[in-house]
C-alpha cells in the first residue's frame, strides 16, 4: 500500500441506513481510510470521472457499489468503471441485497472484483463488512492513473 | 343470429312458393296445349266430315245422272247392259244418301235438305223404274210418251240444285266452324303466351332468390372458415397475453420482495446496534448500582434491563419472520422464472436418491420409514422440479406424525393414458377436510403449530405441479394419515412455457 496516497473508499449506496451500517462496521474493523458516500449514480460517476479529488487524479480508490439505485442501475456504473481506460483497475465490491444468480454472473462478467450479498441477518452482515474491512487492510491496490 | 334466421325462413317460404307457382303454371300451360291440340283435331275432323258429305253428294248426283242416261238410252235401245248400268247406279243411291244424312246429323238445315233429297231421288228413281218396266214389257212407245209429258227434267234439275245447296251449305258451315275453332285456338295461344311469361317471371324470381340465398350461404361459410382459422390465432394470442400477465406477476413478486428486503436490513441492523448500545447502558447501570447505589432509579434500571431488550427482541423476531416470508416469495417467484429443461427421469431411481440421500438422516431422526413401490412410471420432465415436489411431500409426510406411532410412508404410482399419477401416503396426524384446500396456500398451515415451518412447502409444490402441467390434491382425515396425489403428464409440454 502506498503510504503517501491512502486509498479512498467510494461508497455508492442510496439507502442511508445501509450506508451508515456499512460505515460503522468498516470503522469497527479498524479501517480509517477516507470514505466518500454518494446517494445516486449520477453524482458518483461525476466524482469518479471528473472530481479533482476522485480516483482519476487522486490516487488509488476502492468502490463499494449497490445495484439498486434510484437513477441508474448499479451494473451500468460497473460497466462504466470497467469500460474506462483509466478506471478499470479500480477494484469494485458489489454490495447489494440481490442474490439472483443471473445478476451475480452478470456483475462478474462486467468485471466486478467481489460480490457480496447483504444478509438481512445483522450479525452476518456486520461480519461480512468487518471481514471486508480486514480484506481492505491487507490487499494491494494499483495506484491511480495520476500516480 | 335471429335476424338471419328470419331472413332464411322468408327466403325458404318465397322460394317454395315460387317453385309451386311455376309448377301450377306448367300444368295450366299443359292443359292449354292439350285443349288447343283437341281444337285443331276437331277442326280437321270437321274438314274431313264436310268433304265426305261433299263426296257423297256428288256421288249421288253422278249416279242419278248415270241412271238417267241409262234409262234414256234404254228407252231408245233397250240393250240389257243399259238396264244393268241403271240397276247398279240406282241401287247405290239409297245407301249414299243415307250416308249423307248420317254425316249431316249435327246440322238441322243440312239434315232437312238431305231428307228432301232422299225423297226426291226416291220419287225420281221410282218414275225411271216405271218407264223402264214399260219398255221391258214392250210398251216402249208409251214409255217415251210418258217421258215427254212428265217433267222429269225439271225434277232432275231440282235434285241437282239441292245437291249443290247441300255442298255449298256444307262448305259455308265448315268455314264458320273453322273460324270458331281458330278463335278458340287463338285465345288459347294468347293464354299460353301469358302463362309462359308468368312461368318465366316465377322461374326468374325463384332463381334470383335462390342465388341470393346461395350467395348468403357462401358468405357465411367463408366467414365461418375465417373464424375457424382465426380461432387458433386468437388462442395463441390469449396464451401469450396470459403468459405476459404471469410474467408480470412473477416480476412483481420478485421486485417487491427485493425492495422489501432493503428496509429490513436497516431494521435488523439498527436493532442490533440498539442491542449493542443497550448492553453498554445496562453495563453502565449495573456498575453505577455497584459503585453508587441509589443513583439509578428503578424506571431507568427496568428500561435498560427489561423493557428495551424485550422490545428489541420482538422487533428482531418479527423482522426475522418477515425475512423468511420474503425469502419464500422470492423463492417461489424464482422458481416460476426458472427455465425448465425436461429430461428422461427414472422415477424409482429419483425417489431412491431422495430417500437414501437427502432425506435419510431426517427420516431416521423422526423415526419414519419410507417405502417406494417398484415400477413407478417414468417421466420426461425437469429433474429439479420433480425432485422438489417429492422432497417436499416426503419431508411433510415424515414431519407430521402421530405421537406414539412410527411413521410409515408409502410412495406408489401408476400410469393412466398420457398421465402419471403418484401417491405419497403416510399414517400421520392427517388434515381435517376444511383445510384440504388451505394447506396449499402460501403461509397457511393446518393443525397444531408445533413444527417448524412457514407454510411454504405445499404452496411451492402446487405451483411446481401446475407449471409442469399437472395437479396436486389430497385425501385425508384427522388421525388417519394423509395421501397426496400428484397427477402429472408423462411428458412436459414445452408449449405454453417461456422459451
Amino acid at each position: 500500500m502506498n503510504a503517501h496516497q491512502p486509498v479512498n473508499i467510494v461508497m455508492i449506496e442510496d439507502d442511508e441506513g445501509h450506508a451508515r451500517l456499512i460505515e460503522k462496521n468498516i470503522r469497527r474493523a479498524g479501517i480509517s481510510n477516507r470514505l466518500r458516500h454518494f446517494l445516486d449514480g449520477t453524482s458518483a460517476l461525476k466524482f469518479l470521472l471528473e472530481d479533482p479529488e476522485g480516483p482519476m487524479r487522486n490516487g488509488p480508490a476502492l468502490v463499494l457499489l449497490d445495484l439498486n439505485l434510484p437513477d441508474m442501475s448499479g451494473t451500468d456504473i460497473l460497466a462504466r468503471i470497467k469500460g474506462d481506460e483509466r478506471l478499470h483497475r479500480v477494484p469494485v465490491v458489489v454490495l447489494t441485497t440481490t442474490d439472483d444468480k443471473v445478476e451475480i454472473q452478470r456483475c462478474y462478467d462486467l468485471g466486478c472484483n467481489v460480490y457480496i450479498t447483504k444478509p438481512v441477518n445483522y450479525e452476518s452482515f456486520a461480519d461480512a463488512i468487518r471481514q471486508l474491512g480486514l480484506f481492505l487492510s491487507v490487499i494491494q491496490l494499483p495506484n491511480g492513473e495520476g500516480a | 343470429m335471429p335476424v338471419l334466421q328470419v331472413r332464411e325462413s322468408r327466403i325458404n317460404r318465397t322460394g317454395i312458393a315460387g317453385l309451386i307457382a311455376s309448377f301450377v303454371l306448367l300444368i295450366v300451360a299443359f292443359a292449354f296445349v292439350i285443349s288447343g291440340f283437341a281444337a285443331s283435331q276437331r277442326a280437321s275432323e270437321l274438314v274431313i266430315e264436310t268433304y265426305d258429305v261433299k263426296d257423297m253428294v256428288s256421288e249421288v248426283s253422278r249416279d242419278i245422272e248415270r241412271a238417267e242416261a241409262a234409262r234414256r238410252g234404254y228407252m231408245l235401245d233397250p240393250a240389257p247392259f243399259r238396264l244393268r248400268v241403271f240397276n247398279e247406279s240406282s241401287s247405290r243411291l239409297d245407301p249414299s244418301i243415307d250416308q249423307v244424312r248420317y254425316l249431316t246429323a249435327e246440322s238441322p238445315g243440312q239434315r232437312a235438305r238431305a231428307d228432301r233429297l232422299k225423297r226426291l231421288v226416291a220419287e225420281h228413281v221410282a218414275r225411271m223404274r216405271e218407264t223402264i218396266e214399260m219398255v221391258r214389257s214392250g210398251r216402249a212407245e208409251e214409255a217415251r210418251r210418258q217421258f215427254d209429258i212428265t217433267d222429269d227434267g225439271r225434277q232432275l234439275i231440282e235434285i241437282r240444285k239441292l245437291a249443290d245447296a247441300i255442298e255449298e251449305t256444307g262448305e259455308s258451315e265448315l268455314t264458320e266452324r273453322l273460324a270458331e275453332v281458330r278463335g278458340t285456338v287463338g285465345w288459347t295461344q294468347w293464354l299460353l303466351i301469358g302463362v309462359g311469361l308468368a312461368l318465366v317471371v316465377a322461374s326468374l324470381g325463384t332463381m334470383i332468390l335462390l342465388r341470393r340465398f346461395t350467395s348468403d350461404l357462401l358468405a357465411s361459410r367463408a366467414r365461418l372458415h375465417l373464424l375457424n382459422t382465426n380461432l387458433e390465432a386468437v388462442v395463441t394470442e390469449r396464451t401469450a397475453d396470459l403468459k405476459r400477465a404471469n410474467d408480470e406477476i412473477q416480476r412483481f413478486a420478485y421486485i417487491v420482495s427485493h425492495d422489501l428486503r432493503s428496509p429490513l436490513v436497516n431494521v435488523m441492523g439498527f436493532t442490533a446496534e440498539l442491542e449493542t448500545a443497550n448492553a453498554a447502558l445496562a453495563a453502565l447501570i449495573s456498575r453505577l448500582d455497584e459503585e453508587q447505589p441509589g443513583l439509578v432509579d428503578e424506571a431507568a434500571r427496568l428500561a435498560a434491563n427489561e423493557d428495551i431488550p424485550e422490545s428489541l427482541g420482538f422487533i428482531r423476531s418479527s423482522s426475522e419472520k418477515m425475512d423468511r416470508l420474503i425469502n419464500a416469495i422470492l423463492a417461489l417467484s424464482r422458481q416460476g422464472r426458472r427455465v425448465l429443461t425436461p429430461e428422461r427421469l427414472d422415477m424409482n431411481a429419483l425417489l431412491g436418491n431422495i430417500v437414501t440421500g437427502s432425506l435419510a438422516t431426517l427420516a431416521d431422526e423422526r423415526g419414519s420409514r419410507i417405502t417406494v413401490e417398484d415400477r413407478l412410471p417414468d417421466l420426461h420432465h425437469d429433474r429439479l422440479a420433480v425432485e422438489q415436489i417429492f422432497q417436499n411431500l416426503l419431508e411433510n409426510a415424515t414431519k407430521y406424525t402421530r405421537p406414539g406411532v412410527a411413521g410409515e410412508v408409502v410412495v406408489s404410482g401408476r400410469r393412466e393414458g398420457s398421465r402419471a399419477i403418484f401417491e405419497v401416503a403416510d399414517n400421520g396426524r392427517g388434515i381435517p377436510p376444511e383445510d384440504h384446500e388451505r394447506v396449499f396456500e402460501l403461509f397457511r398451515r393446518s393443525g397444531a403449530q408445533d413444527q417448524q415451518g412457514e407454510g411454504i412447502g405445499l404452496a411451492h409444490v402446487r405451483s411446481l405441479a401446475y407449471r409442469l402441467g399437472g395437479t396436486i390434491s389430497l385425501r385425508s382425515a384427522v388421525n388417519e394419515g394423509a395421501t397426496f396425489i400428484v397427477d402429472l403428464p408423462t411428458a412436459y409440454d414445452t408449449e405454453g412455457d417461456r422459451p
